[in-house]
């Protein structure tokens, strides 16, 4: 399932590592190292993602990501930047990227947040049945009820969030920063172990009591629901 | 110089409505002499006439000049000795109303008089007027006057100017000295303010205020940067050593738990990194464009719920009411729910010990308070001051680095929004609480 991802990034080493390890994901990567070659490539509208940086040479990232918004090419874009404060986040996010990240990341992050953004492309073209199974798990979004093994679970409101966004990326890796700027919509990076608390928590609500788990760690990157 | 230009305005306004006042006074009471007497030859013939001009140099006052002359002007009868022949020039109708030097009778020399010159129907000339003298000497008198005036005007404008500009200068120079000063490196310079409390004394306190908050912000920038280096000693030493034992590591299991240290401890870095960064953007005041209305009470909320698992978790117990009625506040939402996690965590990291941590949200009328409270060990009341100025420096013991700096960027977010972070005696433990104005929000909203 490979797919085709432009990468715009004037840093050479990071544009190696990153078409490097894509390639081995399968996808074809194409590179530009400013941003106006970058636009030039990308008003074409062929390719299923971009990878953008900020800060480039004579076209910056986010004026890219204008002039294809208002050219009205929606190709899924995600922001890459040193730029960290919670302000630069939403700034970048307001001017129509689907997701931001920031520098440094780890490898299992970027690629996490690449399929979640290829994924959801998916989702958009072929829009399927409104309920969500996962193995023997069922989750109605309508009535935000779950059950599992036909068994009504009982989740808090922001249990059924969690659960929920990581039905709707099974099989693939989810990761804490994603899981806090998703399901709570803060851009900040916590000093604590709080998301991974609530992941237990769900964990125990939906696993105890089945032989089979369905919520797993993935050590070094994040979490994944998979049957 | 505008002092003098605005003098001579006025002068020569008092001059032009004189001048014209005097002047048409004088010509409307000719004018209607000259009437009369016409009316009287009309009505009566030359004997009324006659009698009117013998009356008039009877009883009229010394400046009315009457004359009657023939047609050739030889044979007189009047009081007017001398009268230039210009004056019968260009007879013009009835009324001819014009300036000529005169003398009268019993006078020596010609002055200068309105006249009006009528010829009548028998050939004879009637000549009535006025000597102007009167209104002309009130003239030249009030001329010489607003002269020395205007001299004087000028001259006290010239001494003041110079007393002025030498007393400006004197006082900017005393600026501009501390500004050389300040430029050359010394931040302590204060401008002299005297205590006259006038425009200067004013700027001069203005500027002192500034340099003040200067200094404070640079005195907070090389506490923060020393915390910083002290800060990053640690992590980056403890990066080193994990990365070298990752290199020696030959039991591929022991290498990839090493590998794993090294990265945990890149993030730890980053994270500080990160909060700083946002200390410095907070302080310079950006991102001021993304406020919105929001209420803090549900903000708190969704906090609480967020943290209470963890506190949970440390075997403590998170407290928190909202507040019945929403909470209204013009801020940076995000940037908020930052500053009170941090606040939240820093009481997880030291107060968890302590049994309960509370989140409130106590709304008032001039202010917002939104407080984290824990029952740990707190700070020392002789300590606060202290910890209020640098929140870094505190517990040297401390093996949890950066945490200071959540603090830290917990207070440049309360700046932001105008307001304070306070650090109270929560009797025991630590009370943190952020202190957000509400009058300047709304104004700045409405």
């Amino acid at each position: 399932m490979g797919r085709k991802i432009l990468l715009i990034e004037d840093d050479r080493e990071t544009a190696g590592y990153l078409a490097k390890g894509l390639n081995q994901e399968g996808h074809s990567v194409e590179q530009a190292t400013n941003g106006q070659d970058g636009l030039f490539r990308a008003t074409d509208g062929s390719f299923d993602l971009i990878i953008l940086d900020r800060m480039l040479p004579v076209l910056d990232g986010l004026s890219v990501l204008k002039a294809l918004r208002a050219a009205h090419i929606d190709t899924p874009v995600l922001i890459l930047s040193a730029l960290a404060s919670v302000g630069d986040r939403i700034e970048g996010l307001e001017c129509g990227s689907d997701d931001y990240l920031v520098k440094p990341f780890s490898f299992a992050e970027l690629l996490a947040r690449v399929n979640a953004l290829l994924r959801r492309r998916e989702a958009r073209i072929d829009p399927s049945d409104h309920r969500l199974t996962v193995g023997d798990l069922e989750i109605d979004p309508l009535s935000r009820s779950v059950k599992r093994a036909g068994k009504k679970l009982d989740l808090k409101p922001r249990e059924y969030l969690l659960l929920e966004y990581f039905a709707r990326n099974e099989g693939r890796v989810v990761t804490r920063t994603m899981l806090l700027e998703q399901v709570w919509d803060y851009h900040f990076d916590p000093g604590t172990n709080v998301i991974d608390v609530h992941v237990s928590r769900l964990r125990r609500k939906l696993d105890e009591g089945f032989e089979k788990p369905l919520l797993h760690t993935v050590r070094g990157a994040g979490y994944m629901l998979a049957a | 110089m505008l002092a003098l230009l605005s003098n001579l305005a006025v002068i020569g306004f008092i001059d032009w409505r004189t001048n014209d006042d005097a002047v048409s006074t004088v010509r409307r009471q000719v004018l209607e002499q000259g009437k009369v007497l016409a009316d009287v030859y009309r009505t009566g013939g030359k004997a009324a006439l006659d009698d009117a001009v013998e009356d008039t140099m009877t009883y009229a006052d010394p400046q009315t000049a009457i004359a009657l002359l023939s047609s050739d002007r030889s044979e007189l009868r009047g009081n007017v000795v001398s009268v230039p022949a210009a004056v019968f020039a260009d007879p013009t109708g009835t009324h001819g109303y014009r300036n000529a030097l005169i003398r009268l009778r019993g006078q020596t020399t010609p002055r200068e008089a309105a006249l009006v010159v009528q010829r009548l129907p028998n050939g004879q000339w009637l000549l009535s007027g006025r000597i102007a003298g009167e209104a002309l000497t009130i003239r030249e008198t009030l001329e010489r006057s607003l002269f020395i005036a205007l001299v004087l005007a000028g001259l006290l404008g010239l001494l003041c100017g110079v007393i002025l500009a030498h007393y400006v200068g004197q006082r900017i120079g005393d600026i501009a000295r501390v500004a050389n000063r300040i430029t050359a490196r010394d931040l302590s310079q204060r401008v002299p303010v005297s205590r006259a409390g006038d425009a200067f004394d004013r700027l001069g306190g203005q500027i002192n205020a500034m340099l003040d908050r200067i200094s404070t912000l640079m005195e907070e920038l090389r506490l923060l940067t020393d915390s910083l280096a002290h800060d990053l000693r640690s992590p980056v030493s403890r990066l080193r050593s994990a990365a070298q034992a990752a290199a020696e590591a030959n039991d591929p299991e022991e290498q990839e738990e090493m590998l794993g240290s090294v990265i945990r401890q890149a993030d730890s870095l980053m994270r500080i990194l990160t909060a700083v960064l946002e200390i410095s953007r907070s302080e310079a005041l950006t991102g001021r464009k993304q406020f919105t209305w929001f209420d803090v009470g549900e903000l708190a909320a969704e906090l609480a719920e967020m943290y209470d698992p963890l506190v949970e978790e440390r075997g403590a117990a998170l407290e928190f009411d909202r507040p019945p009625r929403p909470v209204p506040l013009f801020g940076h939402r995000q940037l908020l729910a930052q500053a009170v996690s941090n606040l939240v965590e820093n009481a997880i990291r030291y107060g968890s010990k302590g049994g309960e941590i509370s989140v409130r949200v106590k709304p008032g009328e001039r202010q917002i308070r939104i407080e984290v409270g824990d029952h740990g060990p707190g700070i020392p009341p002789e300590r606060l001051p202290e910890a209020r100025r640098r929140f870094g420096r505190l517990d040297s013991s401390r093996s949890d680095e950066g945490a200071g700096l959540g603090l830290a960027l917990a207070e440049a977010i309360a700046h932001l929004h105008e307001g304070q972070l306070m650090l109270e005696d929560n009797q025991p433990g630590l009370l943190t609480a952020l202190q957000l104005p509400v009058y300047s929000q709304q104004a700045r909203a409405a």
